[in-house]
């Protein structure tokens, strides 16, 4: 790695989050497993990104490095105009409280908390009250969501995909850079997988939030503006919004190659 | 298998060494005594001491028995996946808990034979010691005293009857649970009967009215010890048998009381998440600070009525105060024994339901919680739990120990009126510096866990 101080890529206007040459390594010597081996990204403002890929193509690696959950190997990770390949954990951790949304397959909510509880966490974490206009934003997402009514309720009280709903509110209640969604369909029966995917893509396409979610599912990622491709730890191809099936027919093709 | 049992067979052991140095230690002065004094003088003492023993014994063993209790139950929870392939493939449900309860068998065992072991040597040691300063005589005494295997045989007992009734939980494992998803798994037996709720307040109520009704006897008669004595004792069982009806609301009100940031709420609500193991991590220490403090209030009550009802004669008083202060010692360093295993089932709770909670903390730092946050939401849940035993124990000991000493002394010529209270400061002081202890070293090992694993593992922990 070399020592100067780096300077970020300006391969995109309205880089919201990039990735540069990045490598992640498990292990040492011979036994190293490389899960990532020099991957470039970038996710715009206003762009719902799929990151796509067989199990052990490098995807929940490439989407925690994203999220400041996992520091890199080499390369870089930007956020804005910070990098955070390099942070250590609290610095990271404060990251992830000021500029990150989740949502999560399951186990998004914390269970002793009700909906509101839940929503307002991060806001709590910051030890910040929210400004008028943040909690405006709050009040009209928990409509939008059909939430409104729920706002007592306890995660255990909610299905699947309410549960979903409040995890998406919470990302979205900060207006962070990024939202970061992991297979936020996996749990979810097809109707209700599509009514959150919608949320999704609206949130991009309506107020300009960035996302990135890792699946596998042709079907979720076909809800987004560009699809990556990932395969044993390299972009193997980018295509803008794709219609289910050709995503379904290129992923097996990729099976095919292994 | 070993690890999980680490601390139930520590719980044992504490329980049986205690007894067993107990009776030892009785042994060795009764024979001290026969050698020294009158036989009829020492036989009494004997039998005094043997009673006394007895009680704290017992004590010692309840206390042990309700933290194994939780120890088995949470085991349990954490076996249910296993358990349900089991049945998948077979295996009744009887069978399972016959399992669960033989090794409560085997961990009796071992913890009593290690209490046997540590309590004998820690007595023959220390006895040693007082024949060096000179203090004991140099009597002949047999440790090989086939009485120790009394207290012994008792740890075995009630660590296998605390297995049986920690291990009810696996009757309700269905084998489909080993299909299931990642739903979080409850380890909450059905809920506490209606019939011993109903029994905990009947006693509560008769309890108190003896208490009052002795008190009030005490004002014309010295009898009046013996009815708040009964009293004292009925209303106690009935709030020990009914302390899931009152420690979870306790632990609410204290719970509000910690303010209201991110991480003192959540701590409260983890605090109240499982009731029954909440009301199983601090019914013995309630039982111990309750009892300390009766004792401390009974005594310096006693000793200020006596002054008072004596006069202005101090040389007479400086006795009877020496004498009462090393009584209330003794008392509360046996009764403090059991504090100790109630803090045992302390750290062990907090570190088992940080455990369980990987995933939940996983996903908090990812939202932002930091490690410093993290360890502070396990303080303000340690001291939650520890700040309720003590608050309520130092109350309920209040009331006991001024009632023990107007029933007895009310009716004593120039016995100041039933307003007359004397509170030992100095004893509340040391059992409040305790607590803040044990909340201190509780929260040390659960802490460390829930830092050290990075968010990211948390996450995909199941």
């Amino acid at each position: 790695m070399s020592t100067a101080l780096p300077v970020q890529p300006r391969t995109a206007v309205d880089a919201v989050a990039q990735v540069h040459q990045v490598v992640k390594r498990y292990g040492s010597g011979d036994a190293a497993v490389h899960a990532l081996r020099g991957v470039d990204l970038e996710v715009r403002r206003g762009e719902f990104v799929a990151i796509m890929g067989p199990s052990g193509s490098g995807k929940s690696t490439l989407m925690h490095l994203l999220a400041g959950l996992d520091s890199p190997s080499s390369g870089e990770v930007w956020l804005g105009e910070r990098e955070i390949g390099a942070l250590d954990d609290t610095a990271l951790t404060l990251l992830r409280r000021e500029r990150i949304g989740f949502v999560f397959q399951a186990f998004n909510l914390v269970p002793t908390l009700d909906v509101i509880g839940n929503v307002m966490l991060p806001f709590e974490l910051r030890g910040a009250k929210p400004t008028r206009e943040e909690r405006d934003l709050i009040g009209r997402l928990l409509d939008e969501l059909g939430l409104a009514d729920r706002l007592g309720h306890r995660p255990r009280e909610l299905s699947g995909g309410q549960q979903q709903r409040v995890a998406i509110a919470r990302a979205l209640a900060s207006r962070p850079r990024l939202v970061v969604a992991d297979e936020p369909t996996g749990n979810l029966d097809s109707r209700t997988g599509r009514e959150v995917l919608a949320l999704l893509a609206g949130a991009a396409a309506n107020h300009g939030q960035a996302i990135a979610m890792v699946t596998h599912d042709p079907v979720a990622a076909s809800y987004a503006d560009r699809i990556v491709f990932l395969a044993d730890g390299r972009v193997v191809a980018e295509e803008g919004r794709m219609e289910a099936e050709r995503i379904a027919r290129f992923m097996l093709s990729l099976e095919a190659d292994r | 298998m070993i690890r999980q049992h680490g601390s139930g067979v520590l719980v044992a052991a504490l329980s049986s060494a205690f007894g067993v140095a107990l009776l030892q230690g009785t042994g060795l002065l009764t024979a001290a005594l026969r050698a020294d004094g009158t036989t009829g003088t020492s036989d009494t003492v004997a039998a005094l001491l043997r009673i006394t023993s007895a009680v704290f014994l017992g004590l010692a063993l309840y206390a042990g028995a309700v933290v194994t209790t939780n120890t088995f139950a949470v085991i349990v929870a954490g076996r249910v996946k296993a358990i349900a392939l089991r049945r998948l493939l077979g295996s009744t449900a009887r069978a399972e808990r016959g399992a669960v309860a033989r090794e409560g068998l085997v961990v009796g065992a071992v913890g009593a034979a290690i209490g046997v072991l540590v309590g004998s040597v820690g007595v023959a040691l220390i006895a040693a010691g007082a024949r060096v300063a000179d203090v004991l005589p140099a009597t002949p005494y047999s440790y090989a005293n086939p009485e120790v295997l009394l207290p012994a045989a008792a740890v075995v007992l009630t660590t296998w009857l605390a297995a049986v009734v920690g291990s009810r939980r696996v009757l309700a494992v269905t084998p489909m649970q080993a299909l299931g998803g990642a739903e979080e798994v409850s380890e909450e037996e059905s809920r506490a009967s209606a019939l011993r709720s109903a029994a905990a307040i009947v006693l509560g109520a008769i309890g108190a009215l003896l208490l009052v009704g002795g008190v009030a006897l005490g004002v014309v008669s010295f009898a009046g010890l013996l009815v708040a004595f009964v009293g004292g004792i009925v209303s106690f069982t009935g709030i020990v048998l009914g302390a899931h009806l009152v420690i979870p609301r306790a632990l609410r009100l204290v719970g509000r009381l910690m303010g209201g940031s991110a991480t003192t709420r959540l701590a409260a609500e983890n605090a109240v998440r499982y009731p029954q193991r909440s009301t199983r991590s601090t019914v013995g220490l309630l039982i111990a600070v309750t009892l300390i403090t009766t004792f401390g209030v009974a005594i310096r009550t006693f000793g200020d009525m006596i002054e008072a009802a004596a006069g202005n004669d101090p040389v007479y008083y400086a006795n009877t105060e020496a004498m009462l202060t090393a009584v209330t010692t003794v008392f509360s360093v046996l009764i403090g024994f059991s504090a100790v295993i109630a803090g045992v089932g302390l750290v062990n709770s907090l570190s088992l339901g940080v455990l369980q909670r990987t995933r939940e903390l996983g996903l908090l730092r990812a939202l932002g919680f930091s490690a410093r946050q993290l360890r502070r939401m396990i303080l303000a849940e340690s001291g939650q739990l520890v700040l309720t035993a003590v608050l309520l124990g130092l109350v309920l000991g209040t009331v006991y120990g001024w009632a023990g000493a107007h029933s007895l002394l009310g009716a004593a010529h120039g016995a100041p009126g039933l307003l007359f209270i004397g509170f030992p400061w100095a004893l509340a002081g040391i059992v409040v510096g305790g607590g803040v202890l044990l909340t201190l070293i509780a929260s040390v090992a659960p802490s460390r866990r829930a830092t050290r694993v990075a968010p990211v593992e948390a996450l995909g922990a199941l």
